[in-house]
């Protein structure tokens, strides 16, 4: 008898795990209330907003003219030579993931950072091969502008810079503090070589905007304001960098009801 | 009592992951026929879009995420500019996703990770697209409803899109005095020139 019920039981609440998914999604409605659970777009604070437009319109020019015929034409190069580009310059920049992952007291990440960077110089032909990642070592990015964040420092207001583009006082302020403290590009003007600081910031633009072609264009395309969409885009993108988000579970839900007409 | 107990629990487990693995092979069915019809050269570029078009609004929760993105503009407005605005919406979430996903066609794609959020009621999945010099993931949050799936948002590299359409219509809606019917005619304006670019 007892393991009747047992079974019973066991029917009735699996029968009852389907029915709750099916009908709870069914009584999800949004009403008016639940325009206010949300604040997303009050947490962007733009005071600069007419300037940073008129910033924002030039690098869109600027964008259109010149980097993104260069990163399409940079597209066609053979794939393993852009691979190469790639590494080389992510391995560049190595260093300094490691003293900001030691500075967020990321000792593990530290350790594995600097794996990748000894084994990828070496192994890896300066960089240009990403030997580590196939060992397992994955690359994680850090900068002072995530830094910053973890040790408590607000976002600041947004700010769009010429030619770099959409950021805010606090990661400003870190890449400020990424261009003083840069050893390769430190080692580079001792050597009197100053002239390759902006050369790796050139071509490390174009790397990283043929990397983006297609959803830049759908973004400019398909965008009633593209300056706004940009700005949220930029926030969400740091959010996420800043609290090392991997599982998009984490990013915020927005309340959407199923409807049927 | 406990081997019971330990079937239970193996069974809801499995139940889960079935229902994840469900949802995963209707997405895919989807995103095939949208990327089919970019392969199809027969297809002329406006049934190719009218084709994707009809596949994005049987398969997106258009109506509830319009409402979402219109945010305090929706209270005010009347049943008819509501009306006119949600096709509007419609429209315009059917040219970025096409838009989107005419980058992805040339590439071959894989669902990687399938995950139910039992806070949320939602299933996430994990789609990685690969290119020549690299991959990138795109996310699919997916709801059930009355025994049919809808997508409710896109996330690319952690960037929501209906978190950022909502930004970005915030931002123009504020540009009209949240007047949802003045704010139609700027979805309206956008959607023909997004139209004429993809048809093109």
């Amino acid at each position: 008898m007892s393991k009747k019920i047992i079974i019973l039981f066991f029917l009735f609440f699996s029968l009852l795990s389907y029915k709750v998914i099916a009908s709870d999604a069914d009584q999800v409605n949004t009403d008016s209330e639940d325009f206010e659970t949300t604040t997303i777009e009050d947490e962007i604070y733009d005071p600069l907003e007419p300037i940073n437009r008129a910033i924002f319109s030039f690098n869109n020019v600027a964008d259109r003219i010149v980097l993104e015929p260069i990163a399409k034409g940079y597209k066609k190069l053979p794939s393993p030579l852009q691979s190469g580009i790639n590494n080389f310059l992510s391995n560049l920049r190595a260093p300094l993931v490691v003293v900001n992952q030691l500075l967020q007291g990321q000792g593990e990440n530290a350790i594995q950072s600097s794996g990748r960077f000894i084994l990828n110089s070496t192994v890896g032909v300066f960089g240009l091969f990403d030997v580590a990642e196939k060992i397992g070592l994955e690359e994680k990015e850090e900068d002072y502008g995530q830094t910053l964040a973890t040790w408590g420092v607000g976002d600041g207001f947004y700010i769009v810079l010429p030619l770099f583009g959409p950021s805010n006082l606090r990661d400003t302020s870190g890449m400020v503090l990424t261009m003083m403290t840069d050893p390769i590009n430190a080692y580079a003007v001792s050597e009197g070589e100053a002239w390759l600081v902006p050369m790796r910031t050139a071509v490390n633009a174009v790397d990283t905007r043929s990397q983006i072609i297609d959803e830049v264009n759908a973004l400019r395309d398909n965008s009633v304001d593209y300056y706004a969409a940009v700005r949220s885009s930029y926030y969400q993108n740091r959010k996420a960098a800043i609290n090392n988000v991997d599982d998009s579970e984490l990013t915020p839900l927005p309340l959407i009801s199923i409807e049927f007409e | 009592m406990k081997f019971y107990l330990f079937i239970f629990i193996f069974i809801i487990f499995i139940s889960k992951n079935l229902y994840s693995d469900e949802t995963s092979e209707w997405l895919k069915r989807e995103i095939d026929i949208i990327l089919e019809a970019y392969k199809n050269e027969n297809l002329s570029n406006e049934n190719r879009f009218l084709l994707i078009e009809k596949t994005i609004n049987n398969n997106f929760a258009g109506t509830g995420i319009a409402k979402f993105v219109a945010g305090e503009a929706w209270k005010k407005s009347d049943k008819n500019t509501k009306k006119i605005y949600i096709d509007n919406f419609k429209r315009h979430l059917a040219l970025n996703i096409a838009s989107m996903m005419q980058g992805y066609s040339d590439q071959t794609y894989e669902l990687t990770k399938s995950k139910y959020d039992n806070k949320n009621q939602i299933t996430l999945i994990d789609m990685e697209i690969f290119s020549d010099t690299g991959s990138v993931v795109v996310t699919w949050r997916v709801k059930e409803s009355k025994d049919r799936f809808f997508v409710i948002d896109l996330i690319v590299a952690d960037i929501s899109l209906v978190v950022t359409k909502r930004s970005e219509f915030n931002s123009m809606l504020k540009k009209v005095d949240n007047d949802l019917s003045k704010f139609n005619e700027v979805l309206f304006d956008q959607n023909q020139i997004s139209y004429q670019k993809i048809t093109e």
